[in-house]
């Protein structure tokens, strides 16, 4: 205490735009307009909340957070009460103690208190706050409970226990607020209010995922979690959603070696805490056995598992031995949009700078004029707009979690978001938006053309800013570090424009081409059809990554066991240039070690020098070096081509 | 002093239910007085003067809530609160059914000094005959120009829309009122913003007491000052009481405030019915807290009966007996308030349901004396904590009944039976 507390004068603040507030004697300034509840967790003092939600409105309606405030006459909902220049809250009094043991009382009452079958037992706040603050007994004469509908599927994906239900709103408010669709209504009243759809009709909803994460109890279940695992035998590594270009946080629930869920981890910038169901059910496509194993060395009669080491004095044999009897240009290079920043950077440099091969793509066809401009609208920043010109389904489609900040702006911020078809005649978006000053135009990257002249006549209306969605886990980072045969790292320009994908893909089932050295597994070679098995047949050298058996590690001349996503460690970057860490969290299905260090012993044998260990970490410092966007970006900010490009 | 009628003057008069009738006895000439002689700033200046407090149960200076609405803000909404749910009160079906223009007049005046143009009257779905009574009446005032574009030349102009509610006590609560107005579930807002600064569709809103309305004209008629001299200095006017329980003549009678209830009891209602004494009564409704037989020289002042530790709250009075058991009638309210609680919060959601429990344990005599502790710590959990008034007021009755008659209560744990109807039982026998 200070002395000019004890006298009771506190000397005049200037106006900071915060005010004073105490919380069980500790003094703190926070922002005017703060609630309580967050002054106090600022200050480090719990306090218990049900239907408080960081990212809802309050409604104040499980009296858990009930604090005594002076000068109040009774207790305050701390989750619903701004904190005013003065205040002086008590979490620490007997009566507040009181109150949260009897409110708690009051949510047992009918609660079938069923934990030890209930998934959510372990990570379940009234569990939590029971122990930490609840009265050890119940009081209540009568046994029998008031019962309800237990296990009610409500869709593929999310069952019910309305017993279990504490009725705090969250997931009909997550329906009204966060993605406005209100499936999920409350029926009866009083003691005999319940949770429901309406009609008992099935959820539709593309964001039912997210229910069991805003349930506070185990009334809202995972059908696909459901007495799979007790948390606390779960392993949980901080990851990115893999599923598409969006990027969001992820835990990466695993047990076992096998991942049991996803589960959502707030990055306000990103994803907001809220996950896609296309996202999070993917979980399981991770936890196939059929994977490739061994190395693989091919010649024309015969195929052989060898060790690593031989493997990669083979490749580079193979691959030297191409360059030298058809010239370096005869070797196409392919990356993947699922690779990480780390091997892409790698394989480039090999391309480019070892080989020497002007032939680099990691997608089938070109992108013309491919400049940073069209990447400039960060995702958090969509709500700073006025006016949100969407053209097409595409975007909404590839990327699902851009609907909730959709939704955000217009709700929160008064945006208009403006739906239009993909190939809107100019005029009529330009007509759409107009009387707006601050625009973002989203397209898909498959509509960049189009996109393009749109964005051009909006200049004429207000400021203009792209969002652009690209495909897979780590399209852009492939785009940022120059994996195109038009574009160089950085978006800097190519003396000598090399082929595309497809072109690749064509010269060597035509036999123009002789070599190819991919990482995989590539999605986008899904679309080549017959072309690819044509083409890898057909190339005398196939140096190949791949996870899966399939066409490429079929025909391989030598092939490495790849790493999946969550079995290694790297950044990846995301539609909006956001670089983000995945990290291992499952064990690799092969012993082999990962890409980045097979790809830079791949580029010592061919003859590169002084490229270090190739641990991802190690190859990360030198990308940074390298790419001073990425440099400044670090862990999660956002790499920013823009001003580069233009200088 | 008897009766003193201001609102009742009239009723029953032939016809009072018709415009026709109305306008016979005078009628709609406080609406034309408001035109005439007041700005609406006047006018909400005289309600002031005149010192009314809303009659709904609260008791809000109404001329004080008014002046909440901020300026310049259109538009504006009034709503009528007929939502009239309180066990033991009738009085707002009493005036409505008496005379339903008197209560539209004074819709329209307080729309004219609010200058609301669309004004809502929310009427308990239970009341389906007083509903299409309004609905009448409202179309013969529209006809007649009362209500609609440039009022009898005023040009000010107002609509009034009659609402039904579904049955539910919790919309008599004014934000729950206008949730159930908006076409949402009838369950209460969390405040702030209060209804005066963001109430219906999001804009500032009014909600009076049928009854408070009802006293418009005769407040434009007589003059604020006028009005403020009836009654007390606290508690100014007349007020129509809803007399019930064990008297021999139960019914509305409309009192001047500051009369004291003996009197009311004594004279108005005949006193306790079948010779018997009087053993408690319940002012205000279900909610209030039960006064004793000491009470009775208590004056009809709303701060008086606040002080002896209840509230005039919606005007009713309920007189009970010595066969009453207060065990059993505190079952029956908490019931009540099991039933009616919206289920929003979780002390008036679980509480009501335990209080009602045990009650009921209680009044079978199966009880023992720590569920009967318990429940006044129950209470005790309930009351302040629950969202809005419904909870806090589900403990009142119970624990004023509790605190003065402990021994009724204590007598019923373990007794096997309820002792106090089975000694009723002998001394009517």
């Amino acid at each position: 205490m200070t002395a000019v507390a004890e006298t009771g004068t506190p000397p005049e603040q200037p106006d900071d735009g915060r005010v004073g507030i105490s919380i069980d004697g500790r003094e703190l300034r926070v922002p005017k307009g703060t609630l309580v509840l967050d002054a106090a967790t600022e200050a480090g003092i719990h306090i218990p909340i049900y239907c408080a939600h960081p990212k809802m409105d309050p409604v104040a309606v499980c009296r858990m957070c009930l604090v005594n405030i002076e000068k109040f006459p009774k207790p305050q909902p701390a989750c619903a009460t701004v904190a005013g220049d003065g205040m002086v809250v008590r979490t620490d009094l007997p009566e507040v103690t009181k109150l949260r043991e009897g409110m708690l009382e009051f949510l047992l009452l009918n609660h079938p208190l069923d934990c030890p079958v209930c998934d959510r037992g372990g990570e379940c706040d009234l569990q939590d706050f029971t122990f930490r603050y609840g009265p050890g007994i119940s009081r209540f004469p009568i046994t029998e409970k008031v019962h309800f509908k237990k296990a009610l599927p409500l869709s593929e994906h999310i069952e019910l226990d309305q017993e279990r239900c504490i009725l705090c709103w969250r997931c009909v408010r997550y329906y009204d607020e966060i993605t406005g669709e209100k499936e999920i209504v409350l029926q009866q009243r009083g003691v005999d209010t319940l949770v429901a759809t309406f009609d008992d009709r099935q959820l539709e909803s593309k964001f039912q995922g997210n229910l069991p994460e805003v349930c506070p109890v185990g009334a809202l279940t995972h059908r696909k979690y459901r007495f799979v695992s007790r948390p606390w035998d779960l392993q949980r590594t901080a990851s990115v959603c893999p599923e598409c270009s969006y990027g969001c946080n992820i835990n990466v629930d695993s047990r076992d070696f096998e991942v049991r869920r996803f589960a959502s981890r707030d990055n306000p910038l990103v994803d907001d805490m809220w996950l896609c169901d296309r996202g999070r059910y993917s979980f399981d496509r991770w936890n196939s056995s059929e994977r490739v194993r061994r190395p693989v060395v091919r010649s024309d009669d015969e195929s052989r598992d060898v060790s690593v080491a031989e493997a990669i004095t083979q490749a580079a044999r193979r691959l030297r031995e191409i360059a030298d009897e058809y010239g370096a240009a005869s070797i196409g290079v392919l990356g993947s949009s699922t690779s990480t920043n780390e091997e892409l950077f790698l394989l480039e440099r090999i391309a480019r700078q070892v080989i020497g091969t002007p032939h680099v793509d990691h997608q089938l066809e070109p992108f013309e004029e491919l400049s940073a401009a069209e990447h400039e609208l960060g995702i958090a920043e969509i709500e700073d707009c006025d006016a949100l010109v969407v053209l097409g389904a595409e975007p909404e489609e590839q990327a699902p979690v851009l609907t909730l900040r959709l939704y955000k702006a217009e709700r929160k911020k008064g945006a208009q978001v403006i739906r239009m078809s993909g190939d809107v005649a100019v005029a009529e978006a330009v007509a759409a938006a107009s009387g707006s000053t601050r625009i973002g135009l989203i397209a898909d990257e498959t509509n960049r053309a189009h996109a393009a002249e749109v964005a051009a006549a909006l200049g004429a209306v207000g400021s203009v800013r792209r969002l652009t969605i690209t495909r897979g886990i780590n399209g852009r980072g492939a785009k940022d570090l120059g994996l195109l045969p038009n574009v160089g790292p950085a978006y800097a320009s190519v003396s000598e424009r090399g082929k595309n994908g497809r072109q690749i893909l064509e010269g060597l089932a035509a036999g123009e081409m002789r070599g190819l050295l991919m990482l995989g597994p590539n999605p986008a070679l899904e679309a080549a059809g017959d072309l690819l098995e044509r083409a890898v047949r057909k190339a005398a050298c196939v140096v190949a990554f791949d996870t899966r058996p399939g066409v490429v590690s079929r025909y391989a001349t030598v092939l490495f066991p790849g790493h999946a996503v969550f079995e290694k460690t790297g950044s990846v970057t995301n539609v909006e240039g956001r670089v983000q860490r995945i990290r291992a969290g499952l064990p690799p299905a092969s012993a082999t070690p990962v890409e980045t260090r097979v790809l830079t012993r791949l580029a010592g044998e061919l003859g590169a020098v002084g490229w270090g260990s190739g641990d991802p970490l190690a190859v990360n410092r030198l990308l940074r070096d390298e790419f001073p966007a990425y440099g400044r970006a670090g862990n999660g900010g956002r790499a920013v081509f823009t001003a580069e490009a233009v200088a | 002093m008897a009766e003193y009628k201001l609102l009742t003057k009239d009723f029953g008069a032939v016809g009072l239910q018709t415009l026709k009738g109305y306008e016979r006895v005078g009628g709609y000439q406080g609406l034309r007085d408001a035109f005439a002689k007041f700005t609406p700033e006047a006018l909400v200046a005289e309600v002031k003067t005149s010192n009314i407090r809303g009659r709904g149960g609260a008791g809000f200076p109404t001329g004080m809530k008014w002046s909440f609405l901020p300026k310049d803000v259109f538009p504006r909404y009034l709503c009528c609160n007929a939502d009239e749910s309180e066990p033991g009160c009738f009085k707002d079906r009493y005036l409505i059914d008496e005379s339903p223009h008197q209560l539209i007049e004074g819709l329209l005046i307080a729309s004219y000094a609010l200058q609301v143009n669309i004004s809502f009257i929310y009427i308990r779905g239970e009341y389906h005959d007083q509903r299409l009574l309004l609905e009448r009446a409202v179309e013969e005032a529209r006809a007649a120009g009362y209500i609609g574009r440039n009022i009898l030349g005023s040009g000010f102009d107002c609509d009034v829309i009659v609402h039904g509610g579904a049955g539910a006590y919790i919309c008599g609560e004014e934000t729950a009122l206008i949730e159930s107005l908006e076409g949402l579930r009838g369950q209460p807002r969390l405040k702030p913003p209060f209804p005066a600064v963001k109430g219906l569709y999001g804009q500032p809103t009014v909600v009076n007491n049928v009854e408070t309305l009802c006293n418009m004209p005769h407040i434009v008629q007589r003059g604020g000052a006028w009005f403020k001299a009836l009654g007390t200095e606290k508690s100014a006017g007349t007020r129509v009481f809803c007399c019930s329980g064990h008297i021999k003549r139960p019914g509305n009678y409309e009192m001047q405030l500051g009369t004291p209830i003996r009197e009311l009891l004594e004279e108005e209602c005949g006193g306790i019915w079948q010779g018997r004494s009087l053993k408690a009564f319940q002012p205000g409704g279900g909610s209030m807290q039960v006064l004793l037989p000491q009470h009775l020289d208590l004056p009809l002042d709303m701060n008086a009966v606040q002080e002896a530790g209840s509230s005039l709250g919606a005007g009713a009075m309920i007189f009970m007996d010595e066969t009453t058991c207060l065990v059993d009638v505190s079952m029956r309210l908490v019931d009540f308030y099991r039933h009616e609680s919206c289920g929003k919060c979780v002390p008036c959601r679980e509480g009501t349901y335990f209080e009602s429990e045990l009650m009921h344990r209680l009044e079978a005599g199966l009880a023992t004396r720590a569920e009967l502790a318990s429940l006044a710590d129950i209470c005790s959990n309930m009351d302040g904590r629950c969202f809005c008034p419904l909870g806090d007021t589900a403990t009142w009755f119970v624990m004023s009944a509790y605190k003065a008659f402990g021994d009724e209560f204590e007598a019923h744990c373990g007794a096997g039976r309820c002792p106090v109807r089975a000694q009723a039982t002998a001394l009517v026998a």
